[in-house]
């Protein structure tokens, strides 16, 4: 029997192999680490995240398959692992000084956050749905761990099981969405499934039809669309408040990053037939993500919706699509990832020891407690309400201009009037901070940051600033990494 | 033929797997589950994959659901966890059928014959997912999945050891 | 290149409020004098723009213009003509003097006040010399951060809901311009953001096109002159609002609105201007009539001068809806004027207040004998406002009627009962507060101070200038005006 050993170019997975050697490294070494130098586990895994961001960087412009079709690297893939990284650089900066206060700091956490970053890089260049399978369980599978990183907390505890179930169930969906695709086309491979469905009149197999929906909704479960929102709330919550940050950022991206993949990709030929089911999906996503964060008082409970709310914006350049959709969907998220770790930084600056003070009435008189934080606050929140000269304003005008562009108006007016909600309970933080007196607590010592949290801080603001004032330059790279996909 | 023994097997399946999630017994639903594991194997076979079956019997209704039941036992679970019993037609029953298969074995064992080569040659080269060809798919076409599912393993098995040891 | 000095007069208050960031807490007066500072600056540079702007053409003129964002198409282009000069030299010297206002009025977070203060300057001026849609919105959204800080930290009263009323409000309007914009951009063949481009290339797109982009341009537009119905905002931020927010909020945020429609709506959808025509000129008259009558009402001095706005807005929008050279220009003149008198008449409140911590009409009877000065040029500006001849309100509320009379010869009829009825309110409340006798509980009251004399001293002087000596300004809106009338009614 004549073996075909496939070609292989490990170069090409070279960011993939650093995240992956440097996590197990970490697990290898971090039980000889004294426990005053467990941070050096966290400073491994930052390491580890910037060679891979610099790996990365060298396969910019790069458009190569390697393992039978089954891993591709092109702009669209580098420029979500670029998303995920950096994410990731971020999180693990703010996580040290958090794990030290809650005095859980162990190894095992960086090492499973370069594992789930791994997995969203799988499935940002997997061209196989066995891939994108595998890389969205290594995420997820990590995830549900982080989310239940604080043991000895019950909330937290809710948090992992909660995401694990829903998880779980979303997985089969996704799994059974490509079995039913295998059973119609005979091939997991993106590129046989866009020839099958061309070739063939792919309108009238249901089977295609089916794997389509289910696909749907199982990556619906990791971006947190409506109608498969509802362990957001609680996750988000329970969830230590980086692990929040994290699940809010790179995993939604990297789903974004799968799914537009396979619908614009796979599925483009049969795009008008999908697109009313999106259509309707995102604008639910906005409305319900909009309205219920109105009435939260918990403000990780309050980004929660406001992240499914954000979800529902990515959403419509989905429906959008074309290369203008996509280009926003990214810059949309690579937007997304920095103004809502700083939102979140901020969150974590304000907790104490098992105290997160994450109540919306800790944030008032925050402008004269501290009124630096509650400036860089006041410039996340603007941002996240899209509100100018700010990067999200800058993204969801490019969102809301790609979905005009390709006729969905009536979208673009609901997307409109859900930024006008979402500006009403943004705002109200933002009268907390400033406009009234702090409730009488304890809290009258000054709010210590951390050095990292103050890098995140510096570097979060700077971007938000840097793409809401001078977005050419990531535009333009968003844009170059969308042409290898059309 | 092949129609009629899919749905009944299908049939098996799929209720064994709804009685996984509705009996009350935890070890009743692990039995369950190993009904519907068997049931599965029993399809591999319809689809000319004796070596997936026989693996799917030795990982899944093996050695994973005798985890289970192991776990389940170290519960300690008090008895009225485990709902109520019926005893005498189960006892029976048990009785009879394990009897009828002791019968079978022994049949098999007296009245068949091995024959190595012609088992394997009759597998590798008119079957094509015999060993041979499924390692040769999982080495070459395969070869990223086959690795990163290595990952995921291990990462569950951090996952399930920083969840569960008591002192990190 | 030529001098930028568009960009310098919008960024120079960027600068000021920059370096106020940067000084100690707790030098209030390093602070206000920084203001004051970086608030002239720019006051002087619009006096360099009044000397050097060519009135004899419509051409754009101090064009400033570079690629920002070429891979959408988004330009910086700054630039101004007949219509945004007058309303830059407006910004720059209510600015000023409101800074100059606040010195006294202030004493609290003194620092972050003055920082807002030159942001909002920034936002305003950067709306009257962008000529770019994405820089437009831009300087349009910016306005609203610090308004509604303004409103929400020194106010009074109510005056964290009137800040987010304020904030909602205007923020729902300017939406819908985000959705006319990118519908815009997208339907023009190259794409493109900048206005000049865009007021060539629309009047050829559809005629339903024309109507759905002009409806939303004329939700954003509306809320911010404010039109009935969308004007229930504008009484209570501008009653919360501190003294010199309201003369800014009154003064200038008001004429962004009757600006957007003179440099984007009309100009752009000749189709929608005509069809939109009978229905904006009711919504003028009801504005007028209504807003008139809510004064009537009115016990709170503020409060009538607020609604006051909405009634004098009402006769811009007569002047825009007539789409003649006359009633526009009669627009741009009350633009103007209503810009220094109510400026004027909210600073004269403020005084008021501040003294009494009153407003009150009821509450205060013959002042005129305790407070003489103050008397005296709350009066004039009371007259000023119900348009006594002699003074710009007279010139505007003229040409507007004359403009649009024969456009609307029912309307423009019904709107002069608006004229009485202001007269009717002003004159009561003149005498119920200066006249009469003396109510001896404000005996302690002082006369208002040098600074705050030196505050409304300009906008009399103006005010009467352009009243009895109109022609500068009528030159140098003339040919802009004329140029918009020709394209609105292509």
């Amino acid at each position: 029997m004549d073996w075909i050993i496939p070609a292989v170019n490990l170069k090409l997975i070279l960011p993939e192999i650093v995240v992956c050697l440097f996590a197990i490294l970490i697990l290898v070494t971090d039980p000889f680490l004294s426990k005053e130098r467990k941070i050096w586990s966290a400073h491994l895994s930052w390491i580890a995240v910037v060679i891979a961001f610099i790996a990365n960087i060298r396969l910019w412009n790069l458009q190569e398959a390697t393992f039978t079709n089954m891993f591709l690297v092109d702009n669209y893939a580098t420029f979500f692992k670029f998303i995920f990284l950096a994410g990731s650089f971020l999180i693990i900066l703010i996580s040290m000084s958090y794990l030290k206060r809650e005095e859980i700091l162990h190894g095992e956490y960086f090492s499973l956050i370069l594992f789930s970053t791994l997995g969203m890089m799988l499935l940002a260049s997997g061209f196989d749905l066995v891939v994108i399978f595998l890389g969205l369980e290594i995420m997820s599978v990590s995830l549900y761990v982080l989310a239940g990183f604080k043991r000895s907390d019950l909330a937290s505890n809710e948090a992992s099981l909660k995401y694990f179930l829903m998880g779980a169930f979303a997985t089969g969906f996704l799994l059974y969405g490509i079995v039913m695709i295998y059973g119609s086309v005979g091939s997991t491979n993106l590129g046989q499934i866009i020839n099958h469905i061309t070739s063939n009149d792919a309108g009238s197999n249901l089977l295609i039809w089916a794997g389509a929906g289910l696909l749907l909704v199982g990556f619906g479960f990791k971006i947190a669309s409506v109608p498969f929102h509802m362990w957001v709330p609680d996750v988000y919550q329970g969830a230590p408040t980086p692990i929040t940050a994290f699940i809010s950022a790179g995993p939604k991206a990297a789903g974004f990053a799968a799914l537009l993949r396979v619908f614009l990709f796979s599925f483009t030929t049969i795009k008008m037939d999908w697109t009313m089911i999106v259509w309707i999906m995102a604008a639910l996503t906005m409305s319900v993500g909009n309205i219920v964060a109105l009435a939260q008082s918990d403000i990780k409970r309050m980004l929660a919706y406001s992240s499914i709310a954000h979800a529902g914006y990515v959403l419509v350049a989905l429906v959008a699509g074309g290369e203008t959709g996509v280009s926003s969907a990214l810059f949309y998220l690579l937007a997304y990832t920095f103004m809502n770790i700083g939102a979140f930084t901020v969150v974590i600056a304000l907790g104490r020891k098992g105290q997160d003070n994450t109540k919306l009435e800790d944030y008032s008189g925050l402008g004269s407690r501290s009124p630096i934080l509650a400036i860089l606050m006041t410039i996340f929140l603007f941002s996240l309400a899209g509100f100018p000269p700010t990067a999200g304003f800058m993204a969801k005008f490019y969102v809301f201009g790609s979905a005009v562009k390709s006729g969905f108006t009536g979208l673009v007016i609901i997307g409109v009037l859900n930024s006008l909600i979402s500006v009403y309970y943004y705002l109200r933080i933002v009268v907390l901070m400033f406009m009234q007196a702090p409730v009488t607590r304890t809290d009258n010592e000054r709010i210590k940051v951390a050095f990292c949290a103050i890098l995140v801080l510096i570097i979060s603001t700077w971007a938000v600033l840097q793409m809401g004032i001078f977005p050419q330059s990531l535009l333009s790279l968003a844009q170059a990494s969308v042409s290898s996909i059309f | 033929m092949e129609i009629l023994i899919f749905s009944i097997v299908a049939l098996i399946a799929v209720i064994c797997s709804v009685q996984v999630i509705i009996s009350r017994n935890p070890v009743n639903s692990a039995l369950f589950l190993i009904a519907t594991m068997v049931s599965l194997a029993i399809l591999f076979i319809l689809l000319n994959a004796p070596f997936l079956a026989t693996i799917q019997i030795i990982v899944y209704a093996g050695a994973i659901m005798v985890l289970f039941l192991f776990v389940i036992m170290l519960l300690n679970l008090r008895r009225d966890e485990f709902g109520p019993e019926r005893r005498r037609a189960q006892r029976f029953f048990a009785i009879l059928f394990s009897f009828l298969l002791l019968i079978g074995i022994t049949t098999v064992l007296t009245v068949g014959t091995f024959n190595s080569n012609q088992v394997e040659s009759g597998w590798s080269k008119t079957i094509p997912a015999g060993v041979e060809p499924l390692a040769q798919l999982l080495f070459t076409k395969y070869l990223f999945p086959f690795e990163l599912a290595s990952v995921l393993l291990l990462v569950a098995i951090v996952g399930a050891v920083v969840m569960a040891k008591r002192r990190l | 290149m030529n001098f930028p000095i568009l960009s310098l007069m919008t960024f120079i208050p960027l600068l000021g409020m920059v370096v106020i960031l940067f000084t100690k807490e707790g030098q209030d007066k390093l602070v206000r004098y920084l203001a004051a500072f970086f608030t002239f600056i720019p006051l002087v540079l619009s006096f360099i723009l009044l000397s050097r702007y060519q009135g004899s053409t419509s051409q754009i003129q101090f064009v400033e213009k570079f690629d920002w964002i070429p891979s959408l198409g988004i330009t910086y282009f700054m630039g101004a003509d007949g219509l945004s000069v007058p309303m830059l030299f407006l910004t720059a010297l209510l600015g000023f003097l409101s800074v100059i206002y606040s010195f006294g009025d202030i004493k609290e977070k003194v620092k972050q006040y003055f920082a807002f203060l030159l942001l909002l300057e920034v936002g305003m001026m950067g709306v009257f010399s962008a000529l770019d849609f994405f820089l437009f919105y831009i300087f349009w959204e910016i306005v609203l951060v610090p308004m509604y800080f303004l409103i929400g930290i020194w106010g009074h009263g109510r005056k964290e809901y009137s800040a987010i009323k304020f904030f909602l409000y205007t923020l729902f309007g300017s939406l819908f311009m985000l959705i006319g914009i990118l519908a815009l951009y997208f339907n023009v063949e190259p794409h493109t953001l900048n206005i000049m481009v865009l007021i060539e290339k629309t009047p050829l797109l559809t005629r339903s096109f024309q109507l759905l982009t002009f409806a939303a341009f004329f939700v954003a537009f509306a809320v911010k002159v404010p039109i009935f119905p969308f004007h229930t905002w504008l009484p209570d931020a501008h009653v919360d609002a501190p003294t010199a927010v309201s003369v800014i909020l009154a003064g200038i945020l008001l004429k962004m609105g009757t600006y957007g429609f003179l440099r984007i709506s009309y100009p752009m959808f000749p189709q929608g201007a005509m069809y939109f025509a009978i229905p904006i000129a009711i919504l003028a008259l009801i504005n007028i009539v209504y807003g008139a009558l809510v004064c009537m009402a009115q016990k709170d001095l503020k409060k009538m001068i607020a609604y006051s706005s909405v009634s004098h807005m009402g006769y811009c929008m007569l002047g825009i809806a007539a789409v003649t050279v006359t009633g526009i220009s009669g627009c741009v003149f009350q633009m103007v004027s209503h810009g220094l008198i109510t400026g004027a008449l909210f600073l004269l409140v403020g005084v008021l207040y501040e003294r009494a911590h009153t407003r009150e009409i009821g509450a205060f009877g013959g002042l005129w004998i305790k407070l003489p000065v103050y008397s005296g040029l709350m009066i004039l500006f009371c007259l000023g406002s119900l348009g006594l001849p002699g003074m710009s309100g007279f010139i505007s509320e003229f040409m507007v009627f004359i403009g649009s009379y024969p456009a609307f010869k029912v309307i423009v009829p019904l709107a002069v009962i608006g004229v009485v009825i202001t007269a009717a309110y002003f004159l009561r409340m003149i005498q119920a507060m200066f006249l009469g006798t003396f109510n001896t509980k404000w005996e302690g009251l002082s006369e208002i101070s040098a600074r705050e004399i030196f505050t409304v001293v300009p906008l009399a002087i103006l005010m009467i200038g352009i009243g009895v000596f109109p022609s500068p300004l009528a030159n140098m809106i003339k040919a802009t005006v004329e140029n918009i009338v020709h394209l609105a009614v292509r």
